[in-house]
């Protein structure tokens, strides 16, 4: 594939409403003449986007029909509430172990009021998103059983590139826990725009994983907004996409926030994962914690930009971030990006990024007790990934991600 | 069980090792004493074939040599390194880890592997032996272990693998009194007409407790003197320097 343009027919076809096809086109245009991200952005400084969709696309496709699904299979290593996506459209939900008035689960419904935004991929995402769900949790209410959100995909998928809008609220004093667990079996690009507002005192524990190695291309704008005394956990775990880049901003806007961000993952063969964060301290007294770790095999790539951002207001701030890269290969590729912007005078801030292969003397140290050389490196992999498997407290979901992580680090 | 014949050891052109000779039976427990320096530790490390060391003459375990056998063939074998500085391995835990160690020694010996509740009674058995406490097993192998809590874990782990050569590099370095005891008393709680023993030591201190058939005294990479339990006492009240 040589260039990418989309043709305005695509949007002009369609009934809609004026604003709705003005602000389709104008984001249209905004892309076309930006292109895919490459490295001469600084958000894209280790990832040149366009030249991987090129190399691996001959053509793409905006239109995506969303096939009839009659049978999911769902998960049943534990009691779970579910959202089922099929290529990203709203296919079912079950709620039984909840009270249902306090939840509220719809298709996004498009609004047209986003600010023009200068990421050519969130203004791809305006002009075609079409698909989504909207989730809205009523005040006071904290969910008894996890919430898994079924990311299916289907080989109608094939060669398009999806756009797609969620939006997730959480009402004051309100608390859930999800997973969203990714099924694909093709090849295609995921392009998604995500919006999650935590109100007072309330609590969100997300975690990403898929099911199986995949040929997905997945690009995720996460914008978080996080009121007074919230508290966010996003755990990002391995991970069978080919292509996976989450784009995390989140806004600490009111007091006594917390934002703990951690990865761990394990890449084998080519694949490419980048974690990019930007925590925006914008009101006093928060903390932001964040840990990336990432075991890295044969010709895989890992990126990690993290960048906390301090305003003047924003006294007392607590914020740390860590990554660290643990090379399997010599070819494997690990960067790291640490940036601190401060403007207040009264807060604490760190970073720190280490990156080496496996410690000899510790493999040794094993190998004398019997373990065989791969036996023991998986045993170092395992041990370098758990302190970040660690903050799953569910016992039934702790045991989940690690068969997962463990069937990847078996698959090296 | 164990010979060794006109060893010499180099690691980067540097000769450590000089022509040592040792012969250890079944059932024998041998005392290697030296000063800093001397080739002790690098003896230890060459028996359990660590890697980076250049090596010529005899190193024969049960009568075949272990010269081409990979450090976990060894350790699947039956010979067992009871390391001077135990390292910290973050995120494993100490039970998976040993678990995870004995079974594929098992299964080297073509034994079955041992389900979580024998393994469990067989850590309680050995633990309350040494009088070990339990909790440290459900923590990181080693890791914000103490000195001596580290060396305990090297002896328990030396009970639950069972091996045949147990060699002890310093293992009595930087312990108290009660810890050396406890060190001792699963040294010698193990000894019979089969196993065997190497223990490397700075001080005679060790050999209170644990009593040698017999005493080595290495020096500048061979063994100068040999003799029987007495000979560690002259070595504390002469000093090695007398011995050369």
């Amino acid at each position: 594939m040589h260039d990418f343009e989309i043709n305005f027919e695509k949007i002009n076809n369609k009934k809609i409403t004026l604003k709705e096809k003005e602000f389709r086109n104008k984001n249209l245009k905004l892309f076309n003449s930006l292109g895919f991200p490459n490295k001469r952005l600084e958000n894209w400084k280790f990832t040149d986007l366009k030249e991987i969709i090129y190399r691996n696309f001959d053509q793409l496709d905006v239109k995506v029909a969303v096939p009839n699904i009659n049978k999911i299979n769902l998960l049943k290593d534990f009691d779970h509430n579910y959202i089922f996506l099929v290529n990203g459209n709203l296919h079912t939900s079950n709620f039984n172990h909840e009270e249902k008035s306090k939840i509220k689960i719809n298709s996004y419904d498009n609004d047209f009021n986003y600010p023009t935004s200068t990421n050519s991929l969130i203004c791809l995402n305006h002009a075609f998103a079409e698909n989504g769900y909207s989730l809205e949790i009523e005040k006071n209410y904290k969910f008894k059983k996890a919430l898994i959100i079924y990311n299916f995909f289907t080989k109608e998928v094939k060669n398009k590139i999806l756009n797609i809008k969620n939006k997730i609220k959480i009402n004051e004093n309100s608390e859930i826990h999800f997973v969203e667990y990714t099924i694909n079996e093709s090849k295609f690009i995921n392009n998604v725009y995500e919006h999650i507002v935590l109100e007072k005192n309330s609590k969100l524990k997300s975690l990403y994983i898929q099911s199986n190695k995949n040929e997905g291309y997945f690009y995720k704008f996460l914008q978080n907004k996080l009121h007074y005394n919230s508290d966010y956990l996003g755990l990002i775990f391995s991970s069978g996409l080919k292509f996976n880049k989450m784009d995390i901003e989140c806004d600490l806007i009111e007091k006594n926030c917390k934002c703990n961000i951690l990865s761990a993952l394990f890449l084998d063969k080519n694949e490419h994962q980048e974690i990019k964060t930007r925590i925006n301290h914008l009101a006093p007294n928060c903390k932001s914690f964040q840990n990336v770790k990432k075991v890295l095999c044969s010709k895989s790539k890992g990126v990690y930009q993290g960048k906390i951002y301090v305003k003047d207001n924003a006294q007392k701030t607590d914020a740390y971030q860590q990554s660290k890269a643990l090379l399997l290969s010599e070819n494997a590729e690990f960067d790291s990006k640490p940036e601190l912007e401060i403007y207040a005078d009264d807060v604490k801030c760190s970073h720190g990024s280490t990156s080496g292969s496996v410690d000899e003397d510790s493999l040794y140290y094993l190998m004398t007790r019997g373990l065989n050389r791969d036996d023991a490196i998986k045993l170092l992999v395992k041990g370098f990934l758990e302190d970040v498997v660690e903050f799953v407290k569910s016992s039934s979901i702790k045991k989940f991600v690690n068969s997962k992580l463990e069937d990847r680090i078996n698959e090296h | 069980m164990l010979e060794i014949k006109n060893l010499q050891v180099s690691i980067n052109n540097k000769q450590i090792i000089k022509g040592l000779n040792l012969t250890i039976k079944p059932g024998e427990l041998h005392a290697v004493m030296g000063p800093n320096g001397s080739g002790k530790s690098t003896l230890a490390n060459v028996l359990s074939g660590k890697n980076g060391y250049e090596i010529s003459g005899e190193l024969n375990f049960n009568g075949k040599s272990l010269k081409k056998i990979p450090t976990e063939k060894r350790a699947q074998r039956g010979i067992f390194l009871a390391f001077q500085y135990p390292l910290e391995i973050p995120g494993v835990n100490t039970n998976n880890f040993l678990k995870t160690s004995l079974n594929s020694i098992r299964k080297a010996k073509g034994e079955k592997e041992i389900d979580s509740l024998s393994f469990l009674k067989l850590v309680k058995e050995k633990t309350s032996e040494l009088g070990i406490d339990e909790k440290i097993l459900s923590r990181q192998l080693n890791v914000g272990f103490s000195g001596g809590e580290k060396k305990k874990n090297e002896i328990l782990q030396m009970k639950i693998l069972d091996p045949n050569l147990s060699i002890l590099d310093e293992t009595d370095s930087g312990l108290d009194i009660d810890a050396l005891r406890i060190i001792a008393k699963g040294v010698n709680s193990s000894r019979n007409k089969k196993k065997s023993f190497l223990v490397i030591t700075h001080y005679q201190r060790l050999l209170d407790y644990i009593k040698p058939d017999f005493v080595h005294v290495l020096s500048d990479g061979k063994i100068v003197k040999t003799g029987c339990s007495e000979l560690a006492e002259e070595v504390e009240k002469t000093g090695y320097k007398k011995l050369n």
